[in-house]
C-alpha cells in the first residue's frame, strides 16, 4: 500500500461510502478515515453529555466549569479532525465570538444580579429540591457562574481552532485551487 | 439636579446626532445648539442667587472610599464661564449649521464631537471636585485632538491633533500629580473648600502649586508651550472659534483664576503667573503682527489674550480678578466675533490670506461692521468691553493698587501689559485693513453675499461686546463683583469712565501707539523680517518627540530581538540574577532555617511516584535532544501527561483531570501549527552557546527545586485550607478546588474568564487579522472539490 503522491487514498484504502458525518468532505489531514468518522459520530453526542455532567457536578466532585468546557470543546475538536472545517461549522450551532459574548453575559448576570438585591456581588443563592425520578437536586446560583466559564472556555477553543486550524486549511486549499486554475490554461 | 441631566442631554443628543445629520444634514447643528442653550439659560435664571453670594451645590457619591465625589458648585467665576462656554457655544453651533455644507467629509462625527467638547466644558468649569475636573478637562483634550484631526487624511491636521494632544494631556497629567498632592496636603479633594482654606506652610505645596500651573499653562497655551495653539487651527473654523477663542484655552486661565483666591500668596506662583502671562502676550502679539492668514493672525492673538488673562487672573488681587473677569468676557465675544467672520470670508471668497482680499468692506457692510467693532473691543477702544476691562487692568497695576506686588514689580508689568496693548491695536487694525480695506480689482470675482444666518451670529457676538461695555452694570461688573468678593474689600466697578485717572492716559497713549504702528506699518514689517526667530519652541518640540522616538526604538530593537530562546534566557537569568542571588545569600548568612533531617525530605510516598519521575525526566530529556518537530512535540505531551500522574498520586484529581485536558488540547493545537513549520528545528545552539544553554536551565531548577523545599518547610501559620474545609461544608459542596473557583474566589475566577475572553479574540485576530468569523461562515463549494 502505498500512499497516492498528490494527497489521494492509497490503493485498497477504505474509504467510507456512507455519510458518517453531516457534510461527507475531506478531513483536515490527509484522507477520509471510515474509523475516525464513525468513532467520531458515536462519541459526540457522549461526550457532550459528559461535558454537561461535569458541569454539574463539580459542586461535590471533580469537574466544573472549566473542565466540562474543555470537554465540550473537545468534542468540536474531534468533529474538526474527521470532517474538516465544513464538519465544524456543521457541528457549532453559533460562531466563536457568540459562544464567548454569551458566557461573558451569564458570568457578569451571575456576578451583577445579587447587587440589584442588595447582595454583595457573586453572593448566588443555593436551594435543594425534591423532583420525581431525580430524587433530591441541588440548584445553586454559582451553575450560572460555571455556565458561564464552560461557555466562555469553548468560545476560547473555537476560536484557536478556527483561527489555527479552520483557516489555515481553506488558505491552503485556496492556494490549491489556484495552483489547479493556473496548471490548466 | 438639573446641571447634571443638562450634562447628560449634551451626551444623549450626541448620540443622537451622527444620524440627525445624516438625515438633514447640516441643519442638525441647530439641534447641537439646545443642550448648551439650555445650560445657558438655566444658569441665567440662577444668576440672581449666585450673584447675591449663594452658589448653586449638588454632590453624589462616586468613590466615597477615595473622597471623590461628583461635586458641582456654580458661583460667579463658575457662572461666567458657563455663560461663554455655553451661551457662545450654542451661537457658534447655529452658525456651524450655515459653515459646513451638509455633504462635508464625518460631519456626523464632527458635530457630535463638537458637543461632546462642550458638553466636558461645562463639566470643566462647574464642577468642585478635583478628579472630576481631571476627567472633564482630559475629555476636552481628546475631544479637541478628534477635532483638531477632523480630516484625517491631512497629513497637517494629523499632526497638528497630535502635537496638541500631547502638550495638552501630557501636562495635564502633571497636573493630576500635583492635584493629588493639593488633595492630599489639604484634607479634601473639594475645590471650595481648599479656596476658603489653603493648607499654607506645607513644604509640599510649592510643589503641588507648580504641578498645577504647569497643567493649567500648557491648556492655555502659555510661553514656552505657546506652539500648539497655531497649530491646531487646521481645524474647520468653528471648530477654532469654540475651542480655541470660547472655551477650551480658556479652561488653564480658569483654573487659575479657580485656584488664585487661595493660592495666589504661594511662593512661586505669583512669579510665574505674572512672567509667564506677560512674556505670552509680548510673544503673541508680535507674532500676530506678522500673519498673513487672517486665522493665523487670530490665533497668535490669542496666545497674546491668553497671556495677558492669565496674568489677570492670577495675580490674585481685588482688582486684578474684577480686570480678568471682564477681559474674559470681552474676550470671548471679540474673539469669537472675528473668528466666525473669518469664517465667512473663507467661505464666501475662497481665501483668507491678507494680500488677495480686496474691497469686501463694501460688499460686505454689515459683516464688516461687526467685525469692525470686535476689533475695537480686542484693541481696547471705548466704549467697548475690550476697553472697560483693558482699564481696569492698568488700574490694578498702577503702583499701590495691588499691596500684593512690590513698586518695581507694578511699574514694569504695566509697562509689558501696555507695550503689549500696542501691538495688539496694531494686529487689530491690520486685521480689519486687512479683511476689509480696499478697492476691488477689476476682473476679481465678485464673492457671493452671504446669508443672514451665516452673518448673524459674528454680529451678535460683536453687539455683545458693544452692549456689554456700555452698560457694564449689566452683566460684566455684577459677574466680576461676585468672583472678586474672594478677595479683600475695595472698591473698584467695571465703567467706561472713572474720570481722568492715569488708566485712561495709558489707554490714550496705548491708541496712539497703536494708530502710529499701524501707520508706520512698512517699517515694522522690514524690522520683523529683521528679527526672524531662528529657533523657537515648535523646534524643540520636534527635537523632543524625535528624541523619543529614537530612544524608543533604540530600546525596542535591543529588547525585542524576536528570538524567544533570548527572552527565555534574559527571564531565567533574571530569576537567578535577583531571587536566586538572595538566596544564596541568606543560605550563606543562615537567614533561611534548613528543614531538619527526616522533616522534609522523603523518597517517596508511593514507588509509583519514581517511576513517574522517571517518565518525566526521560521525556525532557529526550524532547530536548530531539532534532524533528513533530517527536519532540509527542514527547513535550508524555510529559506533560507524566505530571498528571503526579497530581492523581498526590489525590489531586481535579487538577489532574484539569490538566490532562489543557494537555490534550494543546497538543492537538500545536498539531496545527506544526503543518506549517519545517519538519526539524533549523537552528539548535552549538558549542559554548548550548554549554550556556543547559549550565542556565540546570541552575534555574535547582534553584526553583531548593525553593520549593525551603518554602514548604517555612510554614509558620497553619494552612488557610483547614479552614476552607470548614466554610465549604457550610456552603453545601465537597470539592474544594471548585468551591474555592466557584465561590469563595469567584470574583477572581471572573477576572480570569474575562481574560480568557480577551485572549481568544486577541489571539485569533493576531493569527487571522480578524477573519476568524468568516471561516465558519463559509460554505462548502462544490467547485474546490473537484479539484482538490
Amino acid at each position: 500500500m502505498t500512499p497516492g503522491t498528490d494527497g489521494s487514498p492509497p490503493e485498497g484504502w477504505e474509504a467510507p461510502r456512507e455519510r458518517w458525518l453531516s457534510t461527507a468532505v475531506r478531513p483536515a489531514f490527509g484522507p477520509r478515515s471510515v474509523l475516525l468518522e464513525v468513532v467520531a459520530r458515536l462519541l459526540i453526542p457522549a461526550i457532550l453529555t459528559f461535558s454537561v455532567f461535569l458541569l454539574v457536578s463539580g459542586h461535590d466532585r471533580p469537574g466544573g466549569g472549566f473542565a466540562g468546557g474543555l470537554v465540550a470543546s473537545m468534542a468540536y475538536v474531534l468533529r474538526y479532525l474527521a470532517g474538516g472545517r465544513h464538519e465544524l461549522a456543521a457541528g457549532v450551532p453559533m460562531r466563536p465570538n457568540g459562544f464567548l459574548a454569551l458566557g461573558m453575559f451569564l458570568a457578569c448576570c451571575a456576578a451583577g444580579i445579587p447587587l440589584l438585591f442588595g447582595q454583595p456581588v457573586l453572593d448566588m443563592p443555593a436551594a435543594t429540591v425534591s423532583l420525581p425520578l431525580f430524587g433530591d437536586v441541588k440548584f445553586a446560583g454559582y451553575l450560572v457562574f460555571e455556565t458561564g466559564v464552560f461557555l466562555i472556555v469553548v468560545g476560547l477553543v473555537l476560536s484557536v481552532v478556527a483561527a489555527l486550524g479552520a483557516r489555515m486549511e481553506a488558505e491552503e486549499s485556496e492556494a490549491r485551487l489556484w495552483r489547479g486554475r493556473r496548471a490548466r490554461p | 439636579m438639573p446641571l447634571l441631566l443638562i450634562l447628560l442631554l449634551h451626551l444623549a443628543v450626541a448620540v443622537l446626532l451622527p444620524s440627525l445629520v445624516r438625515a438633514h444634514g447640516s441643519r442638525a447643528f441647530y439641534a447641537a445648539s439646545l443642550p448648551p442653550a439650555a445650560a445657558a439659560v438655566w444658569v441665567l435664571s440662577h444668576a440672581p442667587g449666585i450673584l447675591a453670594g449663594s452658589p448653586v451645590e449638588a454632590s453624589f457619591a462616586w468613590v466615597p472610599a477615595l473622597g471623590i465625589e461628583i461635586a458641582f458648585r456654580i458661583d460667579a467665576l463658575a457662572l461666567t464661564m458657563t455663560l461663554l462656554v455655553s451661551g457662545v457655544g450654542a451661537v457658534i453651533f447655529c452658525y456651524s449649521a450655515s459653515y459646513f455644507r451638509s455633504g462635508a467629509v464625518a460631519l456626523g462625527r464632527l458635530c457630535a464631537v463638537l458637543l461632546l467638547f462642550a458638553g466636558a466644558m461645562l463639566g470643566v468649569v462647574t464642577t468642585d471636585n478635583l478628579f472630576v475636573l481631571f476627567v472633564f478637562w482630559e475629555l476636552t483634550s481628546v475631544t479637541s485632538f478628534l477635532l483638531i484631526g477632523n480630516e484625517d487624511r491631512n497629513v497637517g491636521a494629523r499632526r497638528a491633533a497630535v502635537q496638541a494632544l500631547i502638550v495638552t494631556s501630557g501636562s495635564g497629567l502633571l497636573m493630576l500629580v500635583g492635584f493629588v498632592l493639593l488633595g492630599e496636603i489639604g484634607g479634601t479633594y473639594r475645590i471650595s473648600e481648599l479656596v476658603s482654606a489653603p493648607p499654607t506652610g506645607d513644604p509640599w505645596l510649592p510643589v503641588a502649586v507648580v504641578l498645577v500651573l504647569a497643567g493649567a499653562f500648557a491648556k492655555s497655551a502659555q510661553v514656552p508651550l505657546h506652539f500648539w495653539l497655531p497649530g491646531a487651527m487646521v481645524a474647520p473654523t468653528p471648530v477654532s472659534a469654540y475651542l480655541h477663542a470660547a472655551a477650551m484655552v480658556k479652561g488653564g486661565v480658569y483654573l487659575v483664576a479657580r485656584l488664585a483666591p487661595g493660592f495666589a500668596d504661594v511662593e512661586p506662583w505669583r512669579v510665574l503667573v505674572i512672567t509667564i502671562g506677560l512674556a505670552t502676550m509680548l510673544l503673541g502679539g508680535w507674532r500676530a503682527l506678522r500673519q498673513s492668514d487672517l486665522k493665523l493672525l487670530l490665533a497668535h492673538g490669542t496666545v497674546s489674550q491668553l497671556g495677558f488673562l492669565t496674568l489677570l487672573a492670577g495675580t490674585g488681587s481685588r482688582l486684578a480678578a474684577i480686570a480678568a473677569v471682564g477681559a474674559l468676557l470681552a474676550h470671548g465675544f471679540f474673539k469669537g466675533a472675528l473668528f466666525l467672520t473669518v469664517g465667512v470670508i473663507d467661505k464666501q471668497t475662497g481665501t483668507r490670506t491678507i494680500g488677495e482680499l480686496a474691497g469686501l468692506g463694501r460688499r460686505m457692510p454689515l459683516l464688516a461692521a461687526g467685525a469692525a467693532a470686535a476689533a475695537a473691543s480686542m484693541a481696547g477702544v471705548p466704549p467697548m468691553l475690550g476697553f472697560v476691562g483693558k482699564e481696569a487692568a492698568l488700574e490694578a497695576f498702577v503702583p499701590g493698587h495691588t499691596p500684593q506686588l512690590p513698586g518695581w514689580a507694578s511699574v514694569a508689568v504695566l509697562l509689558g501689559i501696555a507695550g503689549a496693548s500696542v501691538l495688539t491695536f496694531g494686529y487689530s487694525a491690520r486685521f480689519l485693513w486687512g479683511a476689509f480695506a480696499g478697492e476691488a480689482r477689476d476682473g476679481d470675482r465678485a464673492p457671493e453675499a452671504p446669508s443672514r444666518g451665516f452673518v448673524l451670529p459674528p454680529l451678535l457676538l460683536a453687539a455683545a461686546g458693544i452692549v456689554c461695555g456700555v452698560s457694564p452694570a449689566l452683566l460684566a461688573d455684577p459677574l466680576a463683583q461676585g468672583y472678586a468678593s474672594g478677595f479683600r474689600e475695595g472698591s473698584y466697578h467695571l465703567a467706561l469712565w472713572h474720570g481722568a485717572t492715569p488708566a485712561l492716559g495709558i489707554s490714550a497713549l496705548i491708541i496712539a501707539g497703536g494708530a502710529v504702528l499701524f501707520w508706520k506699518r512698512r517699517a515694522v514689517a522690514r524690522a520683523q523680517r529683521a528679527m526672524a526667530v531662528s529657533a523657537n519652541a515648535e523646534v524643540s518640540y520636534h527635537m523632543f518627540t524625535h528624541a523619543v522616538y529614537t530612544f524608543a526604538l533604540g530600546v525596542t530593537r535591543r529588547a525585542q530581538s524576536g528570538s524567544l530562546p533570548v527572552y527565555l534566557g534574559i527571564i531565567l537569568a533574571t530569576l537567578l540574577a535577583l531571587p536566586g542571588v538572595r538566596l544564596v545569600v541568606a543560605l550563606v548568612n543562615g537567614d533561611v532555617d534548613l528543614p531538619e533531617p527526616g522533616q522534609g525530605l522523603r523518597l517517596w510516598d508511593s514507588p509509583l511516584e519514581g517511576l513517574v519521575a522517571v517518565v518525566i525526566a526521560v521525556t525532557a530529556v529526550a524532547t530536548v535532544r530531539e532534532h524533528r518537530r513533530f517527536p519532540a512535540l509527542i514527547l513535550l505531551s508524555a510529559t506533560g501527561f507524566a505530571l498528571t500522574g503526579l497530581f492523581v498520586l498526590h489525590g489531586a484529581p481535579d487538577l489532574a483531570l484539569t490538566l490532562l485536558l489543557v494537555e490534550t488540547l494543546t497538543t492537538i493545537i500545536l498539531v496545527f501549527v506544526l503543518r506549517r513549520l519545517p519538519a526539524t528545528f533549523s537552528t539548535r545552539p552549538n558549542g559554548w552557546m548550548k554549554r550556556l544553554t543547559v549550565l542556565l536551565c540546570a541552575a534555574v531548577g535547582t534553584l526553583i527545586a531548593a525553593l520549593l523545599w525551603l518554602m514548604t518547610a517555612a510554614r509558620t501559620d497553619p494552612p488557610v485550607s483547614r479552614g476552607l474545609a470548614e466554610q465549604a461544608k457550610e456552603a453545601g459542596g465537597h470539592n474544594l478546588v471548585n468551591m474555592i473557583l466557584a465561590e469563595f474566589r469567584a470574583l477572581d475566577t471572573f477576572g480570569e474568564v474575562i481574560v480568557l475572553a480577551t485572549a481568544a479574540v486577541a489571539v485569533s485576530s493576531l493569527v487571522l487579522l480578524n477573519r476568524r468569523n468568516r471561516v465558519v461562515e463559509e460554505e462548502p463549494d462544490e467547485t474546490e472539490e473537484e479539484h482538490a
